[in-house]
């Protein structure tokens, strides 16, 4: 395979751990362009913000990078390795919290480690010292029933991590939240991939929150779904929620919301 | 703590209240029917006074306690009939989720099975099985099948594309989807079934033995009421209604502890047992 002999090639330099090559996905035989000739690389330990309308591939984009589905067209590697399933260095987290209401909190955070094999008594350790690390130290045998939506999805978080993987994709995880409780969530989230030194990507609707958030802003655009402009952003993480304030952030979100166009 | 005795407190006098007019209602029909019987409006022999059957069930269950022997024999065959049932119902039900083309080759027996009144099966079940607790079995075994089986293969049909998301996500396997998610998401469903599947299971037990048989509480009660003996028939009856009781009630109790996740009690339960459990395991 020549693509992946290349995506080892590339890893091998160590400079970035997600690497697309004129990446596209395809739907129904080719009637719906998801993702069309999308080429980034990430850099470890990087945030990186996906902002766009609804339907331009967010995602599509994360689902190909977690191995969910198969790509139409060209190269994909983390880790410099093919893209051809799912993986343990990378995890995945939904807008729903999908736990499974029959489990405690802690029991749900086991989730992926019990999938890989037999849970050890320091996989138990982890995922308490994680719940605990998202603030839910008082709750590890609640069921999914007796945790509002954030509590939730702050368990779904603590799983996420108990994967161990150090590749984060995260489409809306927040989404369905109110305000306050979602802007607690971003500022804890900032601080906790930043503990773990994970690379993150987040899927996000709101540009301020994707600015905030991230290194790098991915602005997408639809018909077909497409990376339209890559945005550094230059401030140091973690950042307070005040810098949104600033004139150099308005600038920026300025600038996303004119490579949208009018849809934002 | 205290917080704790007093709402169940409240909650049993609230109770107790609610049931105050149910058995003033009870107790008035009680009397009206006895008085209407006493006062010729209806004949003893069609329909006994309460207090007969009263006297019946003392003879009944106390004095002679024929009936024992006679509730033994309906529980057991319903019972062992509902597990042979509900095993092959669960067991079809599972393959059929698992395979489509076992599902499609199965379902049209069970279909037929369902719109056939399993009722007219007791001649032939009875020349198969003959008169003694086979065939009261197999009868009871056979009309608590479709119950159980549909609503097993509903719930484990039932899919969740978010959540089978999430499994794949963290690298599950097809069999660990299935153990670890449909199964434990089929529960709630199959358990309703089962309920089902109970209650006809002493239905057929119980058909059988009006049918064709030597013991059991179905042959009590028609020797009664050949004999004419309707307070005798009646208390009779009332020992189905508590064969139906304990049968329902026991599947219940599985059924909360079980699908604990659906009632708050059981759930604050279950937290504080699993608290416990993962105490001791972690040596604190
Ligand atoms: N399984 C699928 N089959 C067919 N079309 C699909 C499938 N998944 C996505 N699409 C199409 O691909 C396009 C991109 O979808 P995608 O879900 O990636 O958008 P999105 O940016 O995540 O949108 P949203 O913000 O609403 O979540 C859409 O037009 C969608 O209809
Ligand atoms: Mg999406």
């Amino acid at each position: 395979m020549n693509a992946s002999v290349q995506a080892q090639a590339n890893g091998a330099a160590g400079k970035s751990v997600i690497n697309a090559k004129g990446l596209s996905k395809t739907f129904g035989g080719g009637a719906v362009v998801a993702l069309n000739d999308a080429n980034f690389e990430i850099r470890p330990g990087s945030f990186v913000s996906l902002v766009g309308p609804s339907g331009c591939g967010k995602s599509t984009l994360l689902r190909l990078i977690a191995g969910l589905i198969d790509r139409t067209n060209g190269e994909l590697a983390v880790h410099g390795r093919d893209v051809t399933g799912p993986r343990t260095d990378v995890g995945m987290m939904f807008q729903k919290a999908t736990l499974l209401e029959w489990r405690t909190a802690v029991e749900n955070v086991l989730l992926p480690t019990e999938m890989a094999g037999t849970v050890t008594k320091a996989d138990r350790k982890n995922a308490a010292d994680l719940l605990r690390m998202v603030g839910l130290k008082d709750f590890l045998f609640a069921f999914p029933s007796q945790l509002s939506g954030g509590m939730q999805q702050r368990v779904a978080l603590a799983r996420l991590l108990q994967t161990g993987a150090d590749v984060l994709l995260l489409d809306e995880p927040f989404g369905a939240l109110d305000e306050f409780t979602r802007e607690r969530l971003n500022v804890e989230l900032m601080r906790i991939v930043g503990e773990v030194k994970a690379t993150t990507l987040f899927v996000t609707h709101n540009i301020a929150e994707a600015i905030f958030l991230a290194d790098q802003v991915f602005v997408m655009t639809p018909r077909p779904g497409q990376i339209a402009s890559i945005v550094d952003v230059p401030f140091e993480r973690p950042r307070p929620l005040s810098i949104q304030t600033s004139p150099e952030f308005n600038t920026l979100v300025a600038q996303v919301r004119d490579i949208l166009g009018e849809d934002h | 703590m205290s917080d704790f005795t007093s709402t169940t407190d409240t909650r049993f006098d609230s109770r107790l209240f609610r049931i105050v007019p149910h058995l003033i209602l009870f107790a008035l029909i009680l009397v009206i029917w006895e008085a209407a019987v006493r006062l010729g409006f209806i004949t003893s022999i069609i329909i006994p006074r309460p207090t007969a059957i009263m006297g019946a069930i003392a003879e009944l269950y106390f004095v002679k306690g024929t009936i024992y022997h006679h509730f033994f024999i309906t529980l057991t065959e319903a019972v062992v009939g509902f597990l042979i049932g509900a095993s092959v119902a669960v067991s079809l039900a599972v393959c059929s989720a698992l395979s489509d083309p076992f599902k499609r080759y199965v379902s049209p027996y069970a279909i037929v099975l369902n719109v056939t009144p399993g009722i007219a099966l007791t001649p032939i079940i009875i020349a198969w099985f003959g008169y003694g607790m086979g065939s009261k079995i197999a009868l009871a075994a056979v009309l608590c099948f479709f119950p159980i089986f549909v609503n097993t293969l509903t719930g484990l049909l039932q899919r969740d594309e978010d959540r089978e998301e999430l499994f794949r996500s963290v690298g599950a396997s097809n069999a660990q989807i299935f153990r670890k998610l449909r199964v434990p998401a089929a529960l709630p469903l199959l358990f309703a079934g089962m309920k089902i599947g109970l209650t006809t299971a002493l239905i057929g037990a119980v058909v059988a033995e009006f049918s064709q048989a030597t013991e059991g509480v179905g042959v009590l009660m028609s020797r009664f009421s050949f004999q004419l003996d309707m307070a005798s028939s009646l208390a009779t009856l009332l020992s189905m209604t508590l064969i139906g009781l304990i049968l329902f009630y026991s599947m219940e109790f599985l059924d909360d502890r079980i699908v604990f996740w659906r009632r708050e009690t059981r759930r604050a339960a279950a937290s504080r047992a699993k608290a416990r459990a993962w105490n001791a395991r972690m040596g604190q």
